[in-house]
C-alpha cells in the first residue's frame, strides 16, 4: 500500500507547495491597487516634485515610512475645504470608519518573519525608488522589484551590509 | 482510489496536501493603511512611546513605565525613577497586562432581567437605571446606599465617600480579603501608632521572619526582594567578609523561608511563642540595647516562662535553634523582625525583638505623616452584613473586589446579598459576585483610567490612562462623579467634572503640603512624567510603650493534630491573578505546579493518614469542605496540611474558571489557618509540573559555597573543564559578543523574569494538558532543586537559578539542524530562523539545558489578548522551534540607533527583559568583548564564584557565567 500513499502524499504535498508557490505568492507586492481616492504619485513627486520623504516623513526614524496624515494633505490642498480636522478617537472595538479615515490598500507586504525598518536604509544612503521603483513616474502605484530575500541579500552583499539571518528573521 | 487505500490513509494524504498550503507566517497582513486624520505629534508609528503610570495589582503601589506601539500598550516595566519599584516590577505587575486585554472582560452594560438573564442595555439606559435606584434610596431615609470596595487610591477612595454623601450614606467599607489588622493592632499596642514600619533589611546583619514571606507576597515584595539581596551580598562587616544571616519561622517553606540559612518549621500560631523564647535569650544574654529606654526589670519578667526548653517542648522546635537564633539577632550590628501571620502576639514580640536591641530608627523605621490605611475594620463588615440582612440596603455598589469568593462562609455574605434590591457590579471580568448583581457595569482598567497612590509617606504616585479603552468601559471616578452631581452635589462640594481634574486637583493639595514653588501646572506635568512625586519622608521617633510588659502573652492554644494553613499564591494571589494565563501558566517557584491547587502533606503526615501522591483529598473544617489533590512534599511541617488561596473560581473568565479549590471556603473571617480533617478519597487528579525532578544527580547545575570558603579565598572543588577543545577554528567574534553574568545568590526565584519575558517575546501558554504533556514554551524558567540529605549542612536550603538559552559558543544544537535554522550568529547568539525551521527537534533533543521548546500548538490569543503582542518579534506558527534570543530585538533596535547616529554601543544600552524585570539585578546581561562592560566586571570582581552550567562535561562553553550561591556553613553561628 505504502508503494502507493507515499508518492501520492509526496507529491500531493510538493504540487500544493507549487500552487501556493506559483498561484498566490503572498509575500510578493500587489500589482495594480487601486486606492480609495485616485491619488497621483506622479503629479506629487514628479510633476511638483516634493520629496518623498515630506509625506512619509516617518522613514528616516522608524520601522515604517508612513502613510501621510490627512492633516498634511490639507496643509496644502486648503484646510477651509474640510472645515477644519480633528483628531479621530475611538475605543479598540469600534470599527466604524469616522469621516476623513482613509482606508488605503496595501501595495507591499513582507511576511510576519522579516523584521525590515526603513530608518537604516535611509541613513545608508539607499533612495525610495531603489527598492519601490520609479515611483514619481506612476499615477498608480505598480510594484516594479519582487521584495524577496534575493533582492534584499543582493544589495546587502553589494554593499556590505549585514547578511545575518538574525538581523532581519527574530 | 486504488486497492489498500483505506478512507483513513486518504485522510493522511489529504491533510499533508493542507498542511502544505498552511505554511506559518505566509498569510498576508493587514490589507489597509489607515493614516492618523490629525498626527500626535509626540508618536512615530513604529517607533514606540512610554509614558509612567502605577501599578495596582496590590497595595505596595509601584511605578511603572508603559511602553506604547500604534495606541496599544505591550509591555510594563519598573518606573526607575520610583524608590519602591526601582526599575523593576513582579510576575503579578507583568501580566496585569493580561488583565487589560482579557477576553473575558466584560464589554458593555448588562442589567439583569426578572428571569434572571443579563440583558445587553447602552451606557444611558445603565445610568438611567443606577440613579433612579439611587434616588428612590435617598429619599427612603439614611445610609441606604453603600459602597464596599477595594481600596482604589486616595482620590477615588475620597470620591466615593462624596458620592455616597450626595445620595445621603456613610456607608462606605473598604476592604481586602488578605488585610491583615494584626500588625496594627499589634503596633497600636507597643508604639500607640497605626501605621505599618518600613524596614531596611539591607542596613541589617541579621534577620528573623516570624511568618512574613517579604519575597513572595508579604506588603512591597520588590523592595524586599532587593534589600534582601543586597543583605545576602558578601561584603566587608566589622573586618569579615560576610553576609546576612537569616531564618524563618513559619509552617511552608516557602521562598523567603528557601533563601534563609535556615527554615525553622512550626506550627501556624507557634511563632508568637519562638518569637518571645528569641526575646528571653536576648535578656538572658544580656543583648539588650542599654539605651533603648525601657523597664530591663519588666522585661525580664514578661518573658520569663519563654525559656528555649519550654518552648522547645510547647512547639517542637529545638531549644538550640532558639537559642542560635537569639544569638546571631542579639549579637548583629543592625537586625530586623519581622512578622507576617494572623497573630498579634506574634508581630508584637517582632515589634519587641526590634526595639530591645535598639533597631528603631535603623532598620525599622516609622515615618511622620504615614498615610492612614482606610481598610475598614472587621465589625463594619460585620455590620454591612447585617444591614443587608436587615434589608435596611436599597442600593449596594461593589467595586473591584469579589466578596462572594472571598467572604469566609460563615458570613453568609452571597444570601445577604440576595436580600438587596439593587446590587450594582463594576469591574472588569465578571466574577462570583457579579453573579449576583442586578446592574453590571464595566469599569475601566487601571491601565485606562486615572488615578493616584500613596504607599507611604512622602510617595505620591500619579497613574495616568496609558491607551484608549479597549472596550465601551467607563472610569469608575468619572461614573461616582457624574453619579454625585445627579445626585444633588453642588459644585462647592464636589467641584471636579471627572477624575483627571480630581487628581490633578490632589497633586494641587501635596504641592501646597511639600512647599514645591512651581506653577501648578508645571508640577504636575512634570509628576505626570515622573510618575509621580517623592518629597522628603521623616523618620518619627517611636518609643516602645513599657505597659506591653505588663500583659503576659497569652499561651497559644494547644494546637490539634493537624492544622490547615491557607496562604496566599505567589501569583494569584487572593485569587485576583487568576483570569491571567501568564499566572496560571508560570509554575509556582517552589512547588512548581501550574493551573491548579494542591494541599501540600509532610511524607510522614501522609504515611499516617494513607493518602498518596496525587490523590484527591477531603479537607474539612468548621466552615466547610474542599476536595483537592494531594501534593506530599517535605516542604511542610509534619502536621500542617497547606493550600494556596487563588483558584476555585466558579466565575471570573474561561481562565480561572473551575481550577482547584477555594480556601477562603474553608477559614473563619481573617483566619489563616484553621483545624482540618483529612480523607482520603481513592481517586487521582495528577498535578503537573514542567520540572524534570528535584535533585541535581550531581551535576552543576547550581553550585554554590560557603561564605567561610569565600572568605578564605578557597573555591570549592569541582569538575573543572579540561578544553575547551576546539575541533575547528575558533569564532572570531568581531564585533560584539553578547553574555550575561547571573548571581544566583542574588535570584530570589520570584520569576519576575518568566512573566518578563512571555510578555516580551510573545510566547504562547499552552493549559494545564500542555505543560502536562512538556510542552510548556517557557524561554526562561526558575529551576529549584534540594540538596541531598549528606549534604544539608553544606548547602544552600534550595539552589534557586534562572535556567535560558546559555548560547554556548560550542552549541549542541547548531550542528544537527538539518537546515541551518540554528545557526551562530557573529555576535555570539545561538540563533534560531522561525522560517527556516522545518521541526526536526533534533536542536532541543541535543540540547542539554532543555531550554528550546517546539509549538506543538497554533498558538491562540482569544482577541483581545492578541493586541498585547510585541510587533518587534514574530509570532511563531504549529510545527517551529524557538529559543531566547537575548531579545535579539532590543539588541538589534540599538544597533540600527547606532548606526544612523555612528556611535558605539554603551555598556548597559541594551537590556533584555529578563534583566530589566530582575528585582534584584541577578542578571546583568553585556558585550564579553567588552573587558570592561558592568557584565564582565562581574565576573572579576567575583572570580571565585564563577562556574557555567555543564561545562565541564560538554565543552559547551556558555556565554552565560553563573556566580555561585552563597551559604552559612550549619553549625557556626
Amino acid at each position: 500500500m505504502n508503494r502507493i500513499l507515499i508518492p501520492v502524499a509526496l507529491l500531493t504535498f510538493v504540487g500544493g507547495l507549487a500552487v501556493l508557490a506559483f498561484s498566490q505568492r503572498p509575500w510578493a507586492p500587489r500589482q495594480d491597487v487601486e486606492q480609495p481616492i485616485p491619488f497621483s504619485h506622479r503629479i506629487h513627486a514628479g510633476v511638483n516634485k516634493i520629496p518623498c520623504q515630506y509625506c512619509h516623513e516617518y522613514a528616516r526614524r522608524s520601522q515604517t515610512s508612513g502613510v501621510p496624515p490627512v492633516q498634511r494633505c490639507v496643509g496644502c490642498h486648503g484646510d477651509a475645504l474640510f472645515g477644519g480636522l480633528k483628531p479621530v478617537t475611538r475605543p479598540w472595538t469600534n470599527h466604524t470608519q469616522p469621516a476623513f479615515e482613509i482606508r488605503w490598500n496595501r501595495v507591499y507586504t513582507l511576511p510576519d518573519f522579516v523584521r525590515f525598518t526603513h530608518e537604516p536604509h535611509i541613513w545608508a544612503g539607499v533612495a525610495c525608488q531603489e527598492c519601490h521603483g520609479p515611483v514619481e513616474q506612476m499615477d498608480r502605484i505598480q510594484p516594479v522589484h519582487e521584495i524577496n530575500m534575493g533582492f534584499c541579500l543582493n544589495c546587502h552583499e553589494k554593499r556590505g551590509a549585514t547578511q545575518e539571518c538574525f538581523v532581519c528573521h527574530h | 482510489m486504488s486497492e489498500g487505500l483505506t478512507r483513513r490513509s486518504f485522510l493522511k494524504v489529504a491533510s499533508a496536501a493542507g498542511a502544505a498550503a498552511a505554511i506559518p507566517g505566509c498569510e498576508s497582513a493587514g490589507r489597509n493603511i489607515i493614516p492618523y486624520v490629525v498626527p500626535d505629534e509626540n508618536v512615530i508609528p513604529g517607533v514606540p512611546s512610554f509614558y509612567a503610570t502605577t501599578c495596582s495589582e496590590c497595595s505596595a503601589g509601584c511605578g511603572l513605565v508603559a511602553r506604547i506601539r500604534e495606541g496599544r500598550v505591550i509591555k510594563l516595566e519598573g518606573n526607575p525613577k520610583d524608590p519602591i519599584s526601582d526599575g523593576s516590577i513582579c510576575a503579578r505587575g507583568q501580566a496585569s497586562l493580561q488583565g487589560l486585554y482579557n477576553p473575558d472582560r466584560l464589554a458593555h452594560p448588562f442589567l439583569r432581567g426578572d428571569d434572571g438573564r443579563l440583558r445587553r442595555i447602552s451606557w444611558d439606559q445603565a445610568t438611567r437605571h443606577l440613579d433612579s435606584h439611587l434616588q428612590a434610596a435617598a429619599k427612603g431615609g439614611k445610609d441606604r446606599v453603600a459602597y464596599l470596595a477595594k481600596p482604589h487610591g486616595p482620590t477615588l477612595d475620597k470620591v466615593a465617600g462624596l458620592w455616597l454623601k450626595a445620595w445621603n450614606s456613610s456607608r462606605a467599607i473598604f476592604h481586602e480579603p488578605l488585610a491583615n489588622p494584626a500588625a496594627s493592632t499589634a503596633a497600636q499596642a507597643a508604639f500607640g501608632r497605626k501605621d505599618a514600619p518600613v524596614y531596611r533589611i539591607d542596613q541589617a546583619e541579621a534577620l528573623i521572619s516570624f511568618g512574613a514571606d517579604f519575597i513572595e507576597t508579604w506588603e512591597s515584595p520588590i523592595e524586599y526582594s532587593r534589600q534582601y539581596a543586597a543583605f545576602r551580598t558578601p561584603k566587608e562587616r566589622r573586618g569579615k567578609l560576610s553576609i546576612g544571616r537569616a531564618a524563618y519561622v513559619g509552617p511552608r517553606m516557602n521562598l523567603t523561608a528557601a533563601k534563609c540559612d535556615e527554615w525553622i518549621p512550626v506550627k501556624p500560631g507557634d511563632e508568637a511563642a519562638v518569637a518571645f523564647s528569641v526575646l528571653h535569650v536576648l535578656v538572658q544574654q544580656g543583648w539588650v540595647s542599654p539605651n533603648a529606654g525601657f523597664d530591663a526589670a519588666a522585661l525580664k519578667s514578661f518573658v520569663d516562662g519563654y525559656d528555649p526548653e519550654a518552648v522547645s517542648k510547647q512547639t517542637g522546635v529545638p531549644a538550640e535553634t532558639i537559642t542560635q537564633m537569639g544569638q546571631f539577632f542579639g549579637q548583629a550590628e543592625g537586625a530586623v523582625a519581622l512578622a507576617g501571620t494572623d497573630d498579634p502576639q506574634a508581630h508584637l514580640a517582632a515589634f519587641m525583638l526590634n526595639a530591645v536591641t535598639g533597631n528603631l530608627g535603623k532598620t525599622v523605621m516609622f515615618l511622620e505623616d504615614s498615610p492612614e490605611s482606610n481598610l475598614s475594620a472587621p465589625a463594619a463588615i460585620d455590620a454591612l452584613i447585617e444591614a443587608m440582612n436587615q434589608k435596611q440596603l436599597e442600593v449596594l455598589v461593589i467595586a473591584g473586589t469579589n466578596p462572594v469568593y472571598s467572604m469566609p462562609p460563615a458570613a453568609k455574605f452571597a444570601s445577604a446579598l440576595r436580600q438587596v434590591p439593587f446590587v450594582v457590579w463594576c469591574g472588569t471580568v465578571p466574577d462570583e459576585t457579579a453573579e449576583h448583581a442586578h446592574l453590571l457595569l464595566p469599569i475601566h482598567h487601571p491601565l485606562e483610567a486615572w488615578r493616584d497612590t500613596n504607599p507611604r509617606a512622602g510617595i505620591y504616585g500619579l497613574g495616568q490612562p496609558v491607551m484608549q479603552p479597549v472596550f465601551e468601559s467607563r472610569d469608575l471616578g468619572d461614573l461616582l462623579l457624574t453619579s454625585a452631581h445627579t445626585g444633588g452635589a453642588d459644585s462647592k462640594s464636589v467641584p471636579w467634572e471627572n477624575m483627571a481634574d480630581a487628581v490633578n486637583a490632589s497633586f494641587q493639595q501635596i504641592q501646597t503640603a511639600i512647599g514645591d514653588k512651581a506653577k501648578p501646572a508645571d508640577f504636575f506635568a512634570q509628576s505626570l512624567r515622573d510618575g509621580g512625586v517623592i518629597a522628603e519622608a521623616k523618620v518619627a521617633t517611636a518609643k516602645l510603650n513599657s505597659a506591653v510588659f505588663q500583659t503576659k502573652p497569652k499561651a497559644a492554644a494547644a494546637g490539634s493534630d493537624l492544622i490547615l494553613a491557607v496562604y496566599p499564591h505567589i501569583f494569584l494571589y487572593d485569587g485576583r491573578g487568576a483570569d491571567k494565563p501568564w499566572l496560571q501558566e508560570i509554575p509556582d517557584p517552589v512547588e512548581q505546579l501550574v493551573w491548579d491547587s494542591w494541599a501540600q502533606i509532610h511524607p510522614e503526615t501522609a504515611k499516617s493518614l494513607g493518602v498518596s501522591a496525587n490523590e484527591v483529598v477531603e479537607l474539612r473544617t468548621d466552615q466547610g469542605m474542599v476536595a483537592v489533590s494531594a501534593l506530599i512534599s517535605d516542604r511542610v511541617r509534619p502536621g500542617v496540611v497547606a493550600m494556596p488561596l487563588g483558584q476555585g473560581h466558579t466565575a471570573y473568565g474561561r481562565y480561572a474558571k473551575g481550577r482547584g479549590v477555594n480556601g477562603f471556603a474553608l477559614m473563619a473571617a481573617g483566619a489563616r489557618s484553621a483545624a482540618v480533617k483529612i480523607s482520603a478519597t481513592g481517586a487521582h487528579n495528577a498535578l503537573v509540573t514542567p520540572l524534570f525532578g528535584e535533585n541535581m544527580m550531581g551535576r552543576n547545575i547550581v553550585e554554590a559555597m560557603s561564605i567561610e570558603e569565600l572568605a578564605r579565598g578557597e573555591a570549592p572543588e569541582s569538575e573543572k573543564a579540561p578544553g575547551p577543545y576546539e575541533m575547528y577554528a575558533p569564532f572570531p567574534y568581531p564585533t560584539h559578543k553578547w553574555g550575561m553574568t547571573i548571581d544566583t545568590n542574588a535570584c530570589v526565584g520570584c520569576s519576575a523574569c518568566v512573566a518578563a519575558c512571555y510578555a516580551e517575546n510573545n510566547l504562547a501558554f499552552v493549559g494545564k494538558e500542555g505543560v502536562e504533556n512538556g510542552r510548556i514554551m517557557s524561554w526562561i524558567r526558575i529551576e529549584r532543586f534540594t540538596p541531598p540529605k549528606e549534604l544539608a549542612d553544606k548547602a544552600p536550603q534550595m539552589y534557586i537559578t534562572p535556567m535560558l538559552c546559555q548560547q554556548c559558543e560550542h552549541a549542541p544544537c547548531e550542528p544537527v539542524c538539518p537546515v541551518f535554522a540554528a545557526y551562530h550568529t557573529q555576535e555570539g547568539i545561538n540563533g534560531q530562523n522561525y522560517n527556516r525551521c522545518v521541526g526536526t527537534r533534533y536542536c532541543e533533543n541535543n540540547c542539554p539545558y532543555k531550554v528550546r521548546r517546539f509549538n506543538w500548538y497554533a498558538p491562540e490569543w482569544p482577541a483581545p489578548l492578541n493586541l498585547q503582542l510585541n510587533p518587534d518579534v514574530t509570532v511563531r506558527g504549529a510545527g517551529v522551534m524557538e529559543k531566547c534570543t537575548f531579545c535579539i530585538q532590543r539588541i538589534v533596535a540599538v544597533e540600527i540607533d547606532t548606526r544612523v547616529h555612528q556611535r558605539p554601543v554603551r555598556d548597559g544600552e541594551i537590556v533584555p527583559a529578563c534583566a530589566q524585570a530582575c528585582p534584584t539585578h541577578a542578571i546583568s546581561f553585556g558585550d564579553m568583548n567588552d573587558k570592561r562592560s558592568e557584565m564582565m566586571q562581574r565576573r572579576d570582581a567575583n572570580k571565585l564564584r564563577t562556574y557555567r552550567v555543564l561545562d565541564a562535561e560538554l565543552n559547551t562553553l556558555p556565554a552565560i557565567t553563573y556566580l555561585r550561591e552563597i551559604y552559612h556553613e550549619k553549625g557556626r553561628a
